[in-house]
């Protein structure tokens, strides 16, 4: 059965002589919530936007919930919901109308719900949004698009710009749509959550989808991971003569800080080294095993945003 | 409901100066008519097809003033500038305020969206001046003069093809423009250029205005239409609006 699913066969788009999406292969769902990771430019949204139609491939093929992405993705726009990465709404109309709006074609069910939600994020449905905060566009656009009933709903940063309490709120949301059998396609920032609340995770990197040997392996650093904070960070000899008896040791130096990435139980020693090197400043503080995936991608591929 | 509100009212206000024009003109008539020496005197200051105008309404009487108020000056003065404000923004706004995504996220498909989006406007466009028109034989009859909508809604219809045709070709740049306020200022300078070039008789016929002006909506009234002038309007219609479709189907958020 091929409902809920979504499949990618080698989507490509460029813009110019930038090739912001890749070709691969890819399969996903039925259900489950998986997180599409990436710092910015990584062509997340381009992604997201091939698979509704929005943005129309130079090559390859996908299919969503059963149905090919052909024309203009119309038919897979009937059975997926969206919501859009960038917060640009009708600042004219009232929430209750751009609700409405959103949800034209979706049924009067869906629109009911969407209140519903919009009344659980306490949204002023009666006021101008031009008039709403950052987080309260968030909420009625995110209300927008869990309301519908679908098997598959593509979120582009749905938790952005919300405070931690809705934050809690929204990822709750998810995990109930995900354990009704829906395929949420999720791409965030905020790493941490997405380590919490998904099922599964893709990496993006320059329009690349990293294997998936390479995300295991960035949990496997994640969890063996040490991170020693000075307030100068020593020179880098220094440091890699501490461990040079540690196999496989990685060493990431920063401003007052230096990361070090072991195989498995390497880390240990790693620390006891560094403890017993003589010419090293006392550390401010030690972290092993609980660095983010947001860290340890920063540490990797020197880029922020993720 | 809020946008298509604030459309209605737009459309309404449109209809209002356009009949805010049309009521006072039709009821000046019968001082206009008695002092139509003075003004042929006054007309020779005038540009030469200022001239020719007065003359015409001279000849013909009543029905060349009204179409020289009513869809000379008033539709084409005013349905011009409306047409380019309601075709401008219609997907080029979308793009500038940065909603295109959220409007092509529809469950629809583009063609529908487009459609939708440009019959809403053609409508706004064309509507006000048939119902304008049809105000014209009541307020004729309170300054004496007898007349019959026939004529006047044949050139309310070639006036609404022509309004159409300059909102088509502006909508069509809206679809390949992301700057409204710059596509319809451009539109409006260009319009403006074309009614300068009519008014100067050595130049007029390099005019858009020639195509819907007194001496065809006076063949017009008396029941002769200009085919290759209905045909090439429909035909700009058609094409500009083939063009949007098909420059809307690979635009991007």
């Amino acid at each position: 059965m091929s409902a809920g699913t979504i499949r990618i066969d080698g989507l490509t788009r460029r813009f110019g002589a930038h090739v912001a999406v890749k070709p691969f292969q890819l399969a996903l769902g039925p259900g489950g919530i998986i997180g599409l990771l990436g710092p910015n430019g990584s062509g997340k949204s381009t992604l997201l936007r091939m698979l509704l139609g929005l943005v129309p491939p130079d090559a390859g093929r996908a299919e969503v919930d059963g149905v090919a992405l052909a024309g203009d993705g119309v038919a897979i726009r009937r059975r997926t919901s969206y919501l859009p990465g960038e917060l640009h709404l009708y600042g004219e109309l009232s929430g209750r109308a751009h609700l409405a709006w959103c949800l034209r074609g979706r049924g009067a069910s869906a629109l009911k719900r969407a209140h519903e939600l919009a009344a659980g994020f306490e949204l002023p449905l009666a006021r101008r949004v031009r008039g709403y905060s950052h987080g309260m566009k968030r909420q009625l656009l995110l209300a927008a698009a869990l309301a519908p009933e679908v098997r598959v709903r593509v979120l582009d940063e749905p938790t952005e710009g919300l405070d931690p309490t809705r934050r809690a709120q929204v990822l709750e949301l998810l995990r109930a749509d995900a354990a009704r059998g829906t395929t949420l396609l999720v791409s965030s920032h905020h790493l941490g959550e997405v380590e919490r609340a998904t099922t599964r995770q893709l990496f993006l990197r320059q329009g690349e989808l990293l294997d998936e040997e390479s995300a295991r392996d960035l949990y496997r650093r994640a969890r063996e991971s040490l991170r020693v904070a000075w307030d100068t960070a020593p020179e880098r000899a220094l440091l890699e003569r501490a461990v040079a008896g540690v196999p496989g040791a990685e060493l990431y130096l920063a401003e007052g800080r230096a990361t070090f990435f072991f195989r498995a139980g390497g880390g240990l020693t790693a620390l006891r080294a560094l403890l017993a090197a003589s010419g090293l400043p006392e550390p401010r503080a030690l972290t092993y095993g609980e660095l983010s995936l947001a860290e340890v991608y920063r540490e990797l591929y020197g880029v922020e945003g993720v | 409901m809020g946008r298509l509100a604030s459309f209605v009212v737009f459309t309404l206000a449109y209809a209002l100066v356009l009949e805010a024009m049309l009521a006072p003109a039709i009821l000046f008539w019968p001082e206009f008519s008695a002092n139509l020496d003075s003004i042929r005197a006054m007309a020779r200051n005038v540009p030469i097809l200022g001239q020719e105008m007065i003359g015409r309404i001279e000849d013909e009487g009543f029905p060349a003033y009204v179409l020289a108020q009513h869809f000379f000056k008033g539709a084409n003065a005013l349905g011009t500038a409306a047409a380019i404000l309601f075709a401008a923004p219609a997907v080029a706004g979308e793009a500038h305020r940065g909603t295109l995504e959220l409007w092509l996220a529809q469950p629809r498909s583009r063609a529908r969206l487009l459609l939708e989006r440009w019959s809403a406007g053609a409508l706004a466009v064309t509507l006000p001046v048939f119902l304008t028109t049809l105000t014209i034989p009541l307020l004729a009859a309170r300054v004496g003069e007898l007349e019959s909508h026939g004529p006047y809604l044949a050139c309310a219809a070639h006036q609404a093809l022509f309004l159409l045709a300059l909102y088509a070709v502006t909508f069509l740049g809206s679809c390949l423009s992301s700057n409204p306020n710059r596509l319809a200022l451009v539109a409006l300078f260009l319009a403006v250029l074309q009614f300068a070039l009519y008014m100067v008789k050595t130049v007029t016929h390099f005019s858009l205005f020639r195509l819907c002006d007194m001496e065809v909506l006076m063949a017009l009234a008396e029941g002769r239409w200009s085919v290759p002038i209905v045909l090439t309007l429909a035909a700009t219609v058609g094409l500009s609006l083939l063009a949007s479709l098909l420059a809307f189907r690979r635009r991007c958020p």
